[in-house]
């Protein structure tokens, strides 16, 4: 796989000596070949050895990540993730039943670090399609972090889950406020059937009373609908400033020019009207999204 | 006062419980792997529990400004179903290791039978390979010959008796565990094991030094508490307060920060409670406004 050499190369950079010197030793261990049991112990040994600092790579290691498998964003990864998808990126028998077997009694033990790590490699293994069960398992949690290690930043569920799972877990990003802006190539999979499921819920949030998710508006795509607009309308008419400006790139998203020309002309806020502009020039893809992150420094 | 409860099983308790704890000065807890009040059947039953004290509890003591570590063993009562007591001793590797995890515990005798000696002597071997600290549980009834078994034991396997907590003192077996050299550790619990009162003498008659309070709560008749209650009676009774903190706070720290796994100054800082972090969908808060404190937990 191509993604080894690039996480062997972000541990050299972050790793102290003695990390580096475990690394090593541990590798030539796995290259050996090590039962079950071992394997989990090391995969669990490995916070011994590695901080739980964020990565924070640079933008020629971003850059890297992403020609060596698009869609994949370490942004958000430790180097304690990196030292464990390294280790077991480093069993010679990645390709065998034996090694998807031993993938998954990590899985089976883990701890809440060790989940966010394991689904982090998922894309990463070869035939990756055969941890297809396991990923539905990430992308069900009612863990926030698990979660967002299955579906954001990772190519595995835009390329892998079927309708049903892909709806399911579209949806559940926003039920769970994990950003569904970071799912990469979130717009690729826009369909009639996710938009109702989205506008649904955005009937559901309403009648309760309670605001709708800015994101919710990135599922209707080019799939709005007479349905959609409506209720893009009503966001920009009654929404907070960041639902407004959601709902304008929606309107960009749903091909309605004329109108959002019109509204850009009346608008009074600052920050929705640059949103509107920016969407008049193009810039209306679910990345676009990040500048209405709260989460998101500058945003 | 900020106090250290080393022995507490909060996967019995209420959050109505953290809120107390919280309110009254609790700043950590150890939670160490027990029975359950009955006895499991499968392995699977230990490895969901390891994983639930370790994960979700954790979790939900956090949202109170509660720092959660846990002691994951065998603990005596199970020991004596050997079969699955050998399933048992066979995965306890992939979660003893596992981060926040401050000893092996809690294990020692309840019958003293020869297969709670067996589980005893293998959990020994396991602290000692990773050189860990280990939390003893000391038993009901025969409890002198019991606690002076456990300090011999662990003594035959090479255990430090500075990596040695024995649980569950009194008046009569107090004495035996200081000249050995290990920690004392005393349950404060309604009705059996230890009261207040009693604890006040104790501290008076021996001093400080490797004497550690803790509560023991869990699912039956008990006081999560305990610690910061015993405190304010020895302050009152007249206690040194440099005495009372070690008991109820330093030497807990001092006996289980050996372990690595206790970031001493992060736990010294203020701590902050910000209940908005959520694990998955799951908060522990249901519709109340999030409790959000900026400033320390009362004293």
């Amino acid at each position: 796989m191509k993604t080894l050499p690039i996480l062997l190369e972000f541990l050299g950079r972050r790793l102290d000596a003695e990390g580096r010197r475990w690394l090593e030793t541990t590798r030539a261990e796995l290259a050996r070949g090590v039962d079950l049991e071992r394997f989990c112990v090391l995969f669990s040994m490995a916070s011994r050895h590695a901080p739980r600092r964020p990565l924070a790579p640079d933008a020629a290691e971003l850059a890297a990540a992403q020609k060596s498998l698009p869609g994949w964003n370490p942004e958000r990864w430790t180097t304690l993730e990196a030292l464990r998808a390294a280790l077991v990126l480093s069993r010679p028998d990645l390709e065998s039943e034996a090694a998807a077997q031993a993938v998954e009694e990590l899985f089976r033990y883990a701890d809440m670090g060790e989940l966010c790590a394991g689904y982090k490699l998922l894309p990463h293994l070869p035939k990756p399609e055969r941890f297809l069960w396991r990923a539905g398992e990430g992308a069900r949690s009612s863990m926030k972090a698990v979660y967002e290690s299955t579906c954001c930043d990772s190519p595995y569920a835009t390329a892998h889950f079927d309708g049903i799972s892909w709806h399911q877990a579209v949806i559940k990003a926003l039920f769970i406020e994990a950003p569904l802006w970071r799912v990469s190539a979130v717009d690729t999979r826009i369909d009639s059937e996710l938009a109702r499921m989205a506008l649904d819920l955005a009937d559901e949030r309403r009648s309760a009373g309670r605001p709708v998710n800015p994101e919710l508006w990135i599922c209707l795509g080019a799939h709005a609908g007479a349905r959609g607009l409506a209720a893009l309308e009503r966001e920009l008419a009654s929404g907070p400033p960041r639902g407004r400006a959601a709902a304008a790139l929606g309107l960009a998203r749903a091909g309605a020019r004329e109108r959002l020309q019109a509204l850009v002309a009346l608008e009074k806020d600052t920050f929705v009207h640059r949103t509107m502009t920016q969407a008049l020039a193009g810039d209306c893809s679910s990345r676009a999204w990040a500048a209405l992150d709260p989460s998101v420094a500058g945003a | 006062m900020r106090f250290f409860d080393p022995h507490i099983h909060m996967i019995s308790r209420t959050t109505d419980d953290y809120e107390a704890m919280s309110k009254a000065g609790v700043r950590a807890v150890i939670e160490p792997a027990f029975w359950i009040g009955q006895p499991r059947t499968t392995l699977g039953s230990f490895v969901d529990y390891f994983s639930q004290i370790l994960g979700w509890e954790r979790f939900r003591a956090s949202q109170f400004g509660i720092t959660h570590y846990c002691a994951i063993g065998l603990n005596s009562k199970e020991a004596n179903n050997e079969p699955l007591a050998k399933e048992v001793l066979e995965i306890l590797e992939r979660f003893v290791l596992k981060e926040g995890v401050v000893a092996v515990g809690e294990i020692g005798y309840d019958e003293i039978s020869p297969a709670e000696e067996r589980a005893y002597v293998a959990q020994l071997a396991l602290a000692r390979k990773h050189d860990m600290v280990v939390m003893v549980h000391s038993p009901h009834r025969d409890k002198k010959r019991g606690i002076q078994r456990s300090l011999s034991v662990a003594a035959e396997c090479g255990q430090p008796m500075t990596k040695l907590v024995i649980d569950h003192n009194n008046e009569e077996t107090v004495q035996d565990v200081l000249d050995a050299g290990a920690w004392a550790a005393f349950t404060i619990y309604p009705h059996t094991k230890m009261g207040s009162e009693r604890m006040v003498e104790l501290v008076r008659k021996y001093g400080p030094e490797r004497i550690i309070v803790d509560s023991s709560a869990d699912w039956g008749i008990s006081d999560p508490l305990s610690v910061p209650k015993t405190a304010k009676l020895m302050l009152e009774r007249g206690i040194d307060p440099a005495w009372v903190e070690k008991v109820t706070w330093q030497n807990a720290l001092d006996a289980y920060a050996q372990s690595g796994q206790i970031d001493v100054a992060a736990l010294q800082g203020t701590a902050v409670i910000d209940q908005r972090a959520i694990f998955g969908e799951n908060s522990v808060l249901r519709g109340q406004s999030p409790r959000i404190d900026a400033d320390k937990v009362p004293n």
